[in-house]
């Protein structure tokens, strides 16, 4: 970590993000204590309860130079999410300090600043205000920004009448336009819901290129060695390792595995698959399970494995064919196949219940954390019955092979000679 | 004081937003909009007029213009404390998620409720023409008195609004306080109606001054003594250094102190 450091010293550009021994101090209401946090009455002031004091970083020192992108991996609660809203300005350091040059463009929470009762356009001088992007700029901007949201028939109504899906078009179309030097990216920002959103992400990524330094907060370890140049592992608030970017992955593998007295089934938490649910109910889906080839249950398969999802249903339909489909999409929401039972060639009239198998015999998908969606519609596909958006997660695990990406695609070498 | 400045100066189109979309916000769905806010004090000043001049009979020139230059002191300084105390809590939601100066919330609630205000003088002015009362040079002087009722109310604001974000019970207690002081000063009755041993008892009221201030232009058509001058000088630097002294040493603290 010292060589590090030092390299960077000798560096003459100049750091976009200098954080300086950093170390932030929480007051936790004590445990047990009835007075909660929500109580902020007379009474509470004058029996102050009792605080117990809670290091949610300790003494952490990083550069991110232009140009650069840093990730921060660590398990839950290691304190990444709170290193961002530190260096983003939101919560002051208790020591140490942050050093920022240029805008920052904090992606901790999209559209953070949005008044729903404004329309889209006034929204979108508010937040701009905020970053203090001048109105000028902005209103040189503003159509290329309505043209990226594809909002131009919706930006005059309030902002409370967007679908979800709008809402993080126009936030993430003015991020773009606002073209931020420092870009602080929260992994739970990429979760959203729309092909949109990752396209908007890379074009983000692409903004190194121009010079800005990103800060990416993530527990993939996939995307981190593809994208960062360096990393930093935070554990228990403690920067752990600061280096290259396989090195660090290989350190955090160690440190959540084994290193700290973990059993090495252990490993961090699946991210949470958002729930969302909607349908008439007419066709129910009942469970949606994982397994491999001889009925198994299971939520881990190595690339190539056998793969099933059975999706269990009641139906109360009559005289009417139900379409099935089902969606494997990444974490970050891009989705990679969403195929329906419209090819199946099933019969007119399905059982009032039963067990609807999607299988894929080799599954062509590598490392890392994946969300999957079942659904029931008409036969017009207009009408959904039952639709589980992205409510269930499996794991591929790593295999030996030296490859990178997320789906393994059947291809060739060949060599020839001239 | 200086780094208020600054803050305030480097987001200052923000400020502007945020004050327009709180009129915006106040008026878009109402049908008589902004004259609202204005129609409203003016009810009941109409009221008190009526039930004062004609019922209780105070034994006093143009009692109506008498009151209105009282309450028109009063109503700055009292709504726009009780609105800009929840302006820490209310924007609590911005404040955990952006880097903002924090002194842009209390300040824009305070700036938007003297737009307010400026429509509320706008009519007092329609009011005195109408009362055929005495127009004058002193009417100047409601430029700076304003501009004092403005910075007093703000470092008011300022305190209310840290208060507020530990203990809600501001709010009440604020409220109740503005009640009691607007019969306790001499808003709708005279300083006279005291025996004149008593009256000494005004002049610990920091409202007496404001009122007072705002009567000399109006009503009297005089300008304002330099008593009353320096008396309002120096409560509102006085209350906006504390407020403003208060509010920095407190603001690193807010965002860990919301929830």
């Amino acid at each position: 970590m010292k060589t590090e450091k030092e390299s960077i010293a000798v560096n003459k550009q100049q750091p976009a993000v200098e954080v300086d021994s950093v170390s932030i101090r929480f007051m936790l209401p004590h445990d047990g204590d009835s007075s909660g946090p929500g109580k902020k009455g007379l009474l509470a002031r004058i029996k102050p309860s009792p605080k117990r004091e809670f290091w949610a970083l300790q003494d952490v020192s990083f550069e991110v130079k232009k140009g650069e992108i840093i990730g921060i991996i660590g398990s839950n609660g290691a304190g990444k999410s709170t290193l961002l809203k530190i260096i983003a300005g939101i919560f002051p350091p208790t020591r140490g300090r942050v050093k920022t040059q240029g805008t920052v463009a904090p992606l901790l929470e999209l559209g953070a600043a949005f008044n729903p009762e404004l329309t889209g356009l006034e929204n979108i001088y508010l937040t701009g205000s905020i970053y203090r992007i001048p109105r000028k700029v902005i209103r040189e901007q503003i159509n290329n920004i309505v043209d990226f949201s594809g909002l131009e028939k919706f930006i005059r109504v309030p902002i409370k009448n967007y679908s979800s899906g709008m809402f993080m078009r126009l936030a993430f179309s003015l991020v773009i336009f606002f073209k931020p030097e420092i870009v602080l990216i929260d992994e739970v920002f990429a979760v959203g819901d729309e092909v949109f959103q990752q396209k908007s992400f890379e074009r983000i990524l692409s903004f190194r290129k121009k010079g800005a330094a990103i800060v990416l907060v993530t527990h993939d370890a996939n995307l981190i060695t593809q994208i960062c140049d360096r990393v930093l592992v935070l554990s228990d608030g403690k920067a752990s390792y600061l280096g290259g970017a396989e090195e660090a992955v290989r350190h955090y593998r160690h440190l959540i595995q084994g290193g700290e007295g973990l059993d090495a089934k252990r490993q961090e938490p699946p991210p949470e698959p958002e729930s969302k649910r909607w349908g008439s109910k007419e066709v129910e889906i009942v469970s949606v399970d994982f397994a491999d080839e001889r009925g198994q249950e299971k939520k881990e398969f190595l690339p190539g494995d056998y793969f099933e999802a059975c999706i269990r249903y009641r139906s109360a339909l009559k005289n009417k064919k139900p379409i099935f489909g089902v969606a494997v999409s990444t974490i970050y929401k891009l989705l990679i196949y969403g195929p329906n039972t419209l090819e199946a060639e099933f019969p007119e009239d399905i059982p009032s219940s039963g067990v609807i198998r999607f299988i894929i015999p080799e599954i062509p998908l590598m490392e890392g954390d994946y969300l999957f969606s079942a659904a029931v519609y008409d036969e017009t596909l207009s009408k959904a019955f039952d639709h589980h958006e992205k409510m269930y997660h499996f794991r591929i695990l790593a295999d030996k092979r030296k490859e990178f990406g997320s789906v393994r695609i059947r291809s060739l070498w060949k060599m020839e000679h001239e | 004081m200086r780094n208020a400045w600054k803050e305030v100066t480097s987001y200052q189109e923000l400020l502007g937003n945020l004050i327009v979309t709180e009129l915006k916000l106040r008026y878009r769905e109402s049908f008589l909009g902004f004259l609202w806010t204005v129609l409203n004090p003016l009810f009941f000043l109409l009221v008190l007029a009526l039930v004062f001049s004609q019922i209780i009979k105070f034994q006093m020139e143009n009692y109506t213009m008498f009151l209105f230059a009282g309450m028109a002191s009063y109503l700055m300084i009292q709504q726009t404390v009780l609105i800009a105390t929840g302006s820490i809590v209310n924007n609590q939601g911005l404040i955990k998620k952006v880097s903002v100066p924090k002194i842009i919330f209390p300040l824009s609630n305070v700036l938007a409720r003297f737009v307010d205000h400026l429509a509320l003088i706008l009519i007092l002015l329609l009011f005195m023409v109408y009362f055929r009362m005495d127009f004058n040079w002193s009417l100047i002087s409601l430029v700076p008195l304003i501009l004092l009722h403005f910075l007093f109310s703000l470092g008011f604001s300022l305190m209310a609004s840290v208060a507020y974000i530990r203990v809600r019970d501001v709010q009440h207690i604020l409220s109740i306080g503005f009640q009691a002081f607007f019969y306790l000063s001499p808003i709708i009755y005279p300083t006279g109606v005291l025996p004149k041993g008593m009256q000494k008892i005004f002049l610990f009221n920091p409202f007496y001054y404001f009122i007072q201030s705002f009567r000399y232009p109006i009503y009297h058509g005089q300008f304002p003594p330099l008593m009353i001058w320096s008396v309002t000088f120096f409560l509102t630097v006085v209350v906006l250094g504390i407020g403003l002294w208060v509010f920095y040493k407190k603001e690193k603290s807010f965002v860990f102190q919301l929830s």
